[in-house]
């Protein structure tokens, strides 16, 4: 595993199927809105929310878990890091598609 | 652990030799290299059959004194991803004539089994539940796009698409039989 | 162009099983993402930003019509309605589903086509000269010999976990667009005297953290002998390069250590040992390859078209696309045409399924049913008369595809960069589109000349940065997008690296220095004196002063 941020953290992952990028919410499902996160604020709360997070991993619902720095200070829980928040939003390109236009589109 | 058996030979059964003891008069014993190379007389002379393990990093250069003295040679992959192996097998069959078993052991996936073969490997040691997995990927390709240098008598398509018995290209599978008999 | 025969098809098909296994056995859990990765990166699909990304190979970048149009077909089916077409003569998807992997694959065998070691540590793709076998200054068509490699290179037994990827290019004419100085084995194909046909075989060129430009490490290679040359070399690689060390695994970094002529003595000497075995094919082989790649059966035709000079004199983007996107043809009366996939404003090598029908369509009317993609990631139509360029460029034209600047300015080539890819560190496709934006004017850009700019969103340089006239490399600065400027690059024949001019900047700075290197260029060029050429002769430091200030 990467090492660790510092600071409030979230997990991000990709789904095993579609390799879309998902967020581990408080009750241990996957979202694709990242201002749904659980954000951990203490090591503890990390800790408890990487359980969740590898446990899902382990049952081959998601791949390549990471913990990520999360930035809680403007209106909108986001990834702290531009390539975390990419992986929220969609590409920046081909807006036409969808995928940006809600974070809740599907192919 | 159990035993894939690539080329059909008699597999060998052997002792692994610890660190601190002498082997027995008689006895079949795979020596770690370089105690091989620091005590070679001694093993070659009160031991039955001496079999060597060699990690990937080793050069074959070095195993150039033994190999018509060893019996059979363990290759250990730290990582399947470890090809050097692959080349250290090849080095035994074609610079040195070397005839015995030579056996993968440590990390390797079953999706290699036809690559070790072709490269001159007899057997795989690996976790039971993988060897069904190792039978499979065995018998994966029907036939291949490179000939051998080591005596395998493996011959590419390119050959078998030009040589005169096999002018009607229908069996692909033949290559792939006739390398395995060769090779046992 | 080749065709599979019952072995080629067996071989493929028995890949595609596999990866049918491997994903279900993936799907079922009973792989773990550690035991699978490696696997499914041998069949080109990887794990990006925001989905998998299944890389397909197009050997030496020939394609026939019905291949293209599969393409179009797995990009409407698969995936969102369009394609990538990359640096390296392979075609990307960015959204495939990976329980869908396998029934793409077995879509590709179908019409011939495969993503077998598109990925991994071993041989990738051989790359080559996108006008093969048209092109008027070619001395042999490179193809057959592309293929013959192909075959060896797949599945081979020793060669599959090298210490780091491979790859192999190879080119048969005076100008080299295949960059084969930047690669890992660069061949060059020579008629000897004697009328012998043989390579010239250099090793250890490549980009990433450390460029080197190949050496020669051999003047002439009989072709016959090829494979089991190129065994030797490649077993000399296996067995000492680096693997310790990701960034310092690849060949270009043991050729350096120990030295070219030390690895050239250590690869004959290996090749004496071996060149008598039955490595190399048979005659017969070479012969039956070659068969497929005969010149095509095209009418001598008058160079001079009268209709399309008219046509030309009436309307200047017409024009300039002649005079940019075509180029002469062994045939007289013919050209190979370049399908720009670099709308001003578009993204570089991006093809909707739509248009990659249009261009199956044209191909089939126009140019024998052959099309090729560059490592510049442009279409080509290679076998094209003259007197047909108006109606295919209005075809084109209408289809978003007409773009006249092939070889300029906007000819950028760009990597995914962090839109896609998850390696990046910054993003490389709005840079291209805000460039094409500013230079969006014909005129001016023919007034520049040919000039290569290529962006790479990090140091693994898939965007060919190094090789860039004007290179441009993205790095993440403290959590922010910020952009190297490189200088005096060549992929060519006459390969050079660029050079870091100074500082970085951010997206609109790099755009602005852009701008004043071009202007420093217009003003200091000698008569007819192109960007290259130019930067050679007057040195980094005025360029540096216009883009930085007197220091
Ligand atoms: S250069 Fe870097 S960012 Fe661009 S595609 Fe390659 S790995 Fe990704």
């Amino acid at each position: 595993m990467a090492k660790k941020p510092a600071g409030p953290q979230m997990f991000i992952a990709n789904r095993l199927d579609d390799g879309r990028a998902v967020f581990l919410t408080a009750n241990g499902e996957w979202t694709k809105v990242a201002a749904d996160a659980a954000v951990g604020q203490t090591d503890e709360e990390v800790e408890a929310l990487a359980v969740l997070a590898h446990g899902a991993e382990d049952a081959n619902l998601v791949v390549s878990v990471t913990a990520i720095a999360a930035d809680t200070e403007g209106n909108n829980l986001a990834p702290a890091h531009m390539k975390f928040a990419m992986q929220a939003k969609g590409p920046s390109v081909r807006l036409d598609l969808g995928y940006q236009v809600s974070p809740n589109w599907e192919q | 652990m159990a035993l894939v058996n690539l080329t059909g030979i008699q597999p060998t059964q052997y002792t692994e030799l610890a660190s601190d003891t002498s082997p027995a008069e008689g006895e079949v014993v795979l020596v770690p290299f370089d105690r091989l190379a620091e005590e070679s007389e001694a093993f070659f002379q009160t031991v039955g059959r001496v079999g060597v393990l060699v990690g990937t990093e080793t050069t074959f250069s070095a195993l150039e004194p033994f190999a018509n003295k060893i019996s059979f040679v363990a290759i250990d992959f730290p990582a399947f991803g470890d090809g050097r192996g692959f080349s250290l097998a090849v080095r035994l069959r074609k610079d040195y004539g070397f005839k015995g078993e030579i056996r993968a052991v440590g990390n390797i996936i079953p999706d290699q089994a036809q690559f070790l073969m072709r490269a001159g490997f007899d057997s795989v040691e690996a976790t039971e539940e993988r060897k069904t997995a190792f039978e499979t990927a065995l018998k994966r390709f029907p036939s291949y796009y490179q000939t051998d240098a080591i005596g395998l008598g493996q011959r590419s398509v390119a050959h078998v698409r030009h040589s005169a018995k096999n002018d009607d290209n229908t069996d692909a599978a033949d290559t792939a039989k006739e390398g395995q008999r060769k090779a046992s | 162009m080749y065709a599979y025969d019952t072995y080629d098809h067996a071989i493929v098909n028995a890949r595609v099983e596999e990866f049918r296994d491997q994903v279900e056995r993936r799907m079922k859990g009973e792989l773990t993402e550690e035991e699978f990765r490696p696997l499914r990166l041998m069949n080109g699909l990887y794990l990006q930003l925001h989905a998998y990304m299944l890389r397909v190979a197009i050997p030496y970048g020939t394609l026939s019509s019905n291949q293209m149009r599969r393409l179009a077909h797995i990009a409407r089916r698969y995936d969102k309605g369009y394609a990538h077409f990359t640096t390296r003569q392979n075609v990307q998807y960015n959204w495939p589903k990976l329980s869908e992997t396998p029934d793409i694959l077995q879509e590709l065998a179908d019409v011939e086509m495969h993503a077998i070691q598109t990925s991994g540590n071993c041989i990738r793709n051989t790359t080559t000269d996108q006008f093969a076998g048209a092109a008027a200054d070619e001395v042999l068509d490179p193809r057959p010999y592309a293929e013959l490699i192909r075959q060896w290179s797949t599945f081979h037994p020793e060669f599959s976990f090298l210490p780091r990827k491979f790859k192999i290019a190879i080119t048969g004419a005076d100008e080299d667009r295949a960059a084969v100085k930047w690669h890992d084995i660069g061949l060059v194909v020579k008629q000897s005297d004697t009328g012998e046909i043989g390579f010239e075989v250099l090793a250890g060129g490549g980009m990433g953290r450390t460029p080197v430009i190949g050496k020669v490490i051999r003047d002439f290679l009989p072709v016959s002998d090829l494979l089991s040359y190129l065994e030797a070399m490649l077993r000399v690689y296996n067995e000492q390069g680096r693997r310790d060390n990701k960034y310092k695994a690849r060949i270009k970094i043991l050729v350096d250590a120990m030295g070219a002529d030390e690895y050239a003595r250590q690869v004959e000497a290996e090749w004496a040992k071996i060149k008598d075995q039955p490595l190399d094919v048979p005659e017969e082989e070479v012969a039956r390859i070659k068969a497929f790649f005969t010149p095509p059966p095209l009418p001598v035709l008058d160079n001079d078209v009268p209709t399309v000079n008219a046509f030309a004199d009436k309307n200047f983007l017409f024009k300039a696309w002649v005079s940019n996107n075509t180029g002469a043809h062994k045939v007289p009366g013919h050209v190979h045409v370049t399908i720009s996939l670099k709308p001003h404003g578009g993204i570089p090598g991006d093809a909707t399924d739509a248009q990659m029908d249009l261009v199956a369509d044209l191909a089939d009317k126009y140019s024998l049913s052959e099309v090729r993609v560059s490592h510049e990631q442009n279409l080509i139509l290679p076998h094209v008369a003259k007197k047909d360029l108006p109606a295919l460029w209005e075809a084109l034209d209408a289809a978003g595809l007409g773009s006249a600047n092939a070889g300029l300015l906007t000819d950028i080539i760009a990597c995914p960069g962090l839109d896609y890819c998850s390696l990046a560190n910054a993003r490389s496709i709005p840079l291209a589109q805000k460039l094409t934006e500013r230079f969006d004017d014909v005129k001016r850009l023919m007034d520049i000349g040919p000039l290569k700019i290529k962006i790479s969103g990090c140091i693994n340089s898939c965007g060919h940065h190094h090789a860039g006239h004007i290179g441009i490399l993205g790095v993440d600065r403290k959590g922010e997008e910020n952009y190297q400027l490189l200088l005096g690059g060549s992929g060519a024949e006459d390969a050079s690296k660029a050079a870091i001019l100074g500082p970085g900047f951010d997206e609109g700075g790099i755009i602005d220095a852009i701008e004043k290197v071009v202007a420093v260029y217009l003003g200091e060029r000698e008569d007819g004196e192109e960007f290259l050429p130019a930067y050679r002769r007057l040195g980094a430091d005025v360029f540096k002063e216009a883009v930085y200030g007197a220091r």
